[in-house]
């Protein structure tokens, strides 16, 4: 039952609800804007560059990505070899990055004492803020000249194995896919292994301890609790890496070498698509300049494909899981 | 000591009890903090022994070492003696693997690892067994139906063990410990996270599982205490008050503080 009130409220109840739908209105459209912008220049660049290299991939189609040319005199373009240098470099730099990010993020969180926590990682997030040109330059006076000493010991060592052996003959230029991949692997190494520490904390303690408690091993903890449990956020810290290397482009320019050319030997020279860009954009005029233009929507392409194959790879362990 | 003496002599004087586990002098130090002071005390095979007493007394603590899971965390000591079957599993040569497979242990929230509800069960088995398929089958489902689980989840262990709820993910976590085969459960504040009904199911579940393992369980739920255990020992400030029979602890404690906190009047 009601109990009529005697007196009216001292408050404007209808007036203060339109007031607060209406500021929630105009809250969600601003965080809906700024979601949108986002996905607006994506749209936006990736339109652009598939428009300014129409000439090249529509007008040689198939031939631009199925070629190893890159004649600009005669204009006769194909986009293999910048492809080829790109994924190798960044497969180079996950491969010898994780391992090592994920070496140093469980060591940060389960290992090193507290003292040594603090140094080590600020030591990382430097790494992450010095610039890929100081990297490049460190790369080309430091790094290649150091490479071009051991590789003829890499040659006759690992180079013997039969099968991968390929990839560790040729000349000690020093300068090449292996070193740009090494060169990428530092500079992405900070990115993955932050993301990594930053994920491992979150572990709750109790379920370390659970595991502890049934026997296992530092080791086991790690890997068959810790890891499984930050399973997609590592995966996601992986990728963050992979999308930086690939789009790399400064560092990579320094010593990478920059010829067409697709090798089985990682010290061989070769070129990246961001490299190419980079070092033919100032001169390139009409069918030159569309095809670089094309070589960079080609970039979005790859970067895509690889953001989905790490989707899929997601969906398919959550399934293991039974999730 | 005495008092310990008198107190473990005359409970159930008809049934002659075999000591699991006999503490004697234990000190605790956490980064120097004097966390446990002396204690002293038998823990009696194949029964069921809580350890109440308010926040901050040191109950889970004590119960941390009885499986070292303590020495984990650098900066943690215990000094003095705890004797599982008369071996001073404080001693540095008493092999941690050994005595996880002895000592197995229920926290307080349950903590299902990320894995399927199998996985769960036979995680812990594959450490210290090689098992094969089948076999492993069979000791995953002795498991889940000694932890009264198994009706429940037969249908789905390849489902994630997160799909269940908590009462369930609790009775997982007991059925992971016990697969094991230890011969000392460890309980701490198995039920703060669950609700009545759940509660009694572990509860009941205590009682079962009695006549297999020696169960040591941490509670600040006097009530729960008075349930399920058969004797109690009751902490304040790092100190064993108190140990004996249980009925005796809630009827006719010998001391004033246990009385007190007992009866409500602290903690």
């Amino acid at each position: 039952m009601q109990v009529p009130s005697t007196e009216p409220l001292a408050r404007n109840i209808d007036a203060r609800s339109r007031a607060d739908a209406l500021h929630d209105r105009i809250f969600r459209r601003t965080l809906k804007f700024c979601a949108l912008l986002v996905l607006a220049a994506l749209v936006g660049a990736a339109l652009s560059t598939l428009w300014g290299g129409r000439e090249v991939l529509f007008g040689h189609g198939l031939h631009f990505l199925s070629s190893t040319a890159w004649n600009p005199v005669e204009d006769d373009y194909g986009a293999l070899a910048p492809i080829f240098g790109t994924l190798v470099t960044s497969l180079i730099a996950l491969v010898l990055a994780v391992p090592v990010s994920f070496g140093i993020a469980l060591f940060l969180t389960e290992i090193a004492p507290a003292w040594l926590r603090g140094p080590v990682g600020a030591a990382i997030e430097l790494l992450a803020g010095i610039p890929s040109i100081i990297y490049g330059m460190w790369g080309l006076f430091v790094f290649v000249p150091f490479m071009s000493r051991i590789e003829p010991a890499l040659s006759a060592t690992l180079g013997k194995i039969p099968l991968v052996g390929k990839l560790f003959q040729g000349p000690p230029l020093g300068l090449g896919l292996l070193t740009a991949g090494i060169v990428l692997a530092v500079m992405i190494l900070p990115f993955i292994s932050s993301v990594m520490r930053e994920v491992f904390q979150t572990v709750p303690t109790r379920l370390k301890e659970s595991a502890y408690a049934l026997g296992s091993t530092t080791w086991e903890v790690l890997w068959d609790i810790v890891l499984p449990y930050t399973r997609s956020a590592v995966i996601g810290g992986i990728f963050l890496g992979l999308g930086r290397a690939l789009g790399e482009t400064m560092a990579v320019t320094f010593v990478l070498g920059n010829s067409y050319n697709i090798t089985s030997s990682l010290l061989m020279p070769g070129t990246t698509i961001s490299s190419s860009i980079a070092n033919e954009f100032n001169e390139a005029v009409g069918t030159h300049r569309s095809a670089l233009i094309a070589l960079g929507f080609l970039l979005f392409v790859v970067t895509f494909i690889v953001l989905l194959i790490a989707r899929l790879m997601l969906r398919q362990l959550a399934k293991r899981e039974g999730r | 000591m005495n008092d310990l003496a008198a107190a473990v002599a005359t409970p159930m004087a008809n049934v002659e009890e075999r000591t699991k586990i006999k503490v004697r002098d234990l000190h605790f130090y956490y980064n120097g903090f004097h966390a446990l002071k002396g204690i002293s005390m038998d823990v009696p095979e194949k029964q069921v022994t809580a350890i109440i007493g308010p926040s901050g007394c040191g109950k889970s603590t004590l119960l941390r070492i009885f499986n070292r899971i303590y020495a984990i965390y650098p900066k943690l000591e215990a000094k003095g003696q705890v004797e599982l079957d008369g071996e001073n599993i404080l001693d540095p040569g008493y092999s941690m693997n050994r005595l996880r497979g002895k000592v197995g242990m229920v926290f307080q929230k349950p903590v299902p690892f990320p894995m399927t509800i199998f996985e769960n069960v036979a995680y812990g088995i594959r450490h210290h067994e090689k098992l094969s398929k089948p076999d492993m089958s069979t000791r995953v489902e002795q498991a889940l139906r000694s932890a009264a689980l198994w009706d429940e989840v037969k249908d789905k262990l390849k489902q994630n063990a997160l799909s269940l709820s908590g009462g369930q993910q609790q009775r997982l976590c007991i059925a992971r410990a016990i697969a094991l085969r230890p011969e000392v459960l460890l309980l701490d504040e198995p039920t703060s996270a669950l609700d009545p009904i759940a509660t009694s199911r572990i509860e009941q579940l205590v009682e079962e599982l009695k006549s297999e393992y020696t169960i040591v369980i941490v509670t600040h739920n006097m009530q729960q205490a008075a349930r399920v255990s058969d004797y109690t020992g009751f902490m304040y400030i790092g100190e064993l008050i108190e140990f004996g029979n249980t009925e005796k602890i809630f009827t006719k404690p010998d001391r004033k503080q246990t009385e007190d906190y007992i009866t409500g009047r602290f903690g």
